[in-house]
């Protein structure tokens, strides 16, 4: 069973359909016991970096969480917002500490050309820039899709695994050991999506 | 490189697919036109006119939809409340639409942006032409007048936190002779979030023609083909032709 970390944000259903169409069986809990029993779990997520942190600290899954993944190293991937509370702090709407997996702080995208929209939201492609199970046997610059406004700095405790560009540079994708997480989101990526979900839910 | 979009929308009436002209329901047809391998994104809008209309076989087709669906998926119809929103998301989008709701009651946009981001919140405007020239919003299905011009209330809602804001022209919906660029353009430059252009693709040019001329981050279309009996993917590749960033 893949646990999906239901925090009240985000797009669970969505996460969820994507894992039924590869074959596995999602289940959308905040239930301690039931995450504890997933193989795997997706931290998905959009919405406001605060507010993400205090839905898990209300639901007491911080705790949690660090339990699963740092001593019992069970393999999770973060997906957008999921993704940036792998990083230590983030400036949006004050600062906010995060999860602190990864040290990286999340800062607002400020695209070099005035030209580009904010938030950046679309197809966009991302370079592998690093070996990683995430992108086996998935194209160089395959195109994933964005909406963020926020970005996750470059780690330096982790492997920086896929990068993009909008107005500069900024971390796609990221791996540490058994933590995942991308920027885009894969369950929105059509074919190039679902081969990086799969390559997390088979090799992870 | 950031791709420009092309988005298909779908309205549904009573949970059957219509397209639409001068926003009445045309005719029905099936999903089954949509080349879900090459559609960027996907627009799913519940145009019932009954506001006490049960929404059950609304919610059942976007259900259903959305287990096909793995781009991203935006749902709107007569969205009200957080519960509306909610449900919207339970169902499987992943944007909500709002369109006559903020215009009742501004600070709406402002409550789905906070409880959910605002990525989340897709602003929709139906304008028509003032007979003095110039634009004026129009709700409720485009029947009540609003007094405020689309470039106005697509800044408001930018300050109040949508992330999109998608332009219709009344007059254009359903009449294929192209966007209304002049209107597109007014809400484009008006706002910084990304702009989506709906009514009036009746051929690939116009698409290239919206985000050239019209400033649109996204061209979006319900009608247009099913009479060119050609695929998304035709379009695509017109439109890399012309210069302008699509996945193809």
């Amino acid at each position: 069973m893949i646990g999906i970390v239901d925090y009240g944000l985000g797009n669970l259903t969505s996460v969820a359909g994507a894992v039924v169409k590869l074959g596995y069986r999602p289940r959308i809990t905040a239930d301690p016991g039931e995450l504890s029993a997933a193989e795997k779990l997706i931290l998905p997520g959009v919405g406001a970096f605060g507010d993400g942190m205090t839905n898990l600290s209300k639901r007491g899954l911080v705790d949690l969480l660090n339990d699963l993944v740092l001593k019992r190293r069970k393999p999770i991937l973060g997906i957008c917002l999921g993704f940036q509370l792998l990083g230590a702090s983030s400036e949006e709407f004050g600062h906010t500490k995060g999860l602190r997996w990864i040290d990286a702080a999340v800062t607002p995208l400020q695209p070099d050309d005035a030209a580009l929209r904010l938030p950046h939201v679309g197809w966009n492609e991302v370079s592998q820039t690093g070996t990683s199970i995430l992108f086996d046997s998935i194209a160089d610059r395959s195109l994933f899709y964005f909406v963020h406004k926020f970005r996750l700095g470059t780690p330096t405790d982790a492997s920086v695994v896929g990068t993009c560009d909008y107005g500069g540079p900024f971390t796609a994708a990221v791996q540490k050991g058994n933590i995942f997480g991308t920027q885009f989101h894969p369950e929105k990526s059509q074919q190039a999506g679902l081969a990086l979900l799969r390559n997390f839910l088979e090799r992870a | 490189m950031l791709r420009n979009r092309l988005v298909t929308v779908l309205t549904f009436n009573d949970g059957t697919l219509f397209r639409t002209k001068l926003f009445e329901p045309d005719y029905r047809y099936t999903h089954n036109f949509v080349d879900s391998w090459s559609v960027d994104e996907i627009v799913i809008l519940d145009v019932t006119r009954d506001p006490d209309a049960d929404r059950s076989a609304f919610h059942e087709v976007v259900t259903q939809f959305a287990k096909e669906c793995f781009v991203p998926l935006s749902v709107g119809g007569g969205v009200r409340t957080l519960d509306d929103v909610r449900r919207m998301l339970e169902v499987g989008g992943d944007k909500v639409v709002v369109n006559s709701g903020a215009i009742e009651r501004p600070e709406f946009i402002r409550e789905i942006s906070t409880a959910y981001g605002s990525q989340c919140v897709v602003l929709s405007i139906d304008a028509r032409k003032s007979a003095g020239g110039g634009y004026e919003v129009f709700s409720h299905f485009a029947r009540h007048p609003t007094g405020k011009t689309p470039a106005a209330w697509a800044a408001e809602a930018e300050a109040l936190g949508a992330g999109e804001v998608m332009i219709t022209s009344v007059e254009r919906d359903g009449s294929l002779q192209g966007y209304d660029l002049e209107l597109c353009r007014q809400v484009s430059e008006a706002v910084s979030v990304p702009v989506l252009g709906l009514a009036g693709a009746g051929n690939w040019k116009h698409f290239v023609d919206g985000i050239q001329q019209g400033g649109l981050s996204a061209v979006c279309t319900q009608n247009i083909y099913h009479f060119t009996e050609t695929s998304i993917a035709s379009a695509k590749k017109f439109m890399d032709q012309k210069g302008i960033p699509v996945r193809l």
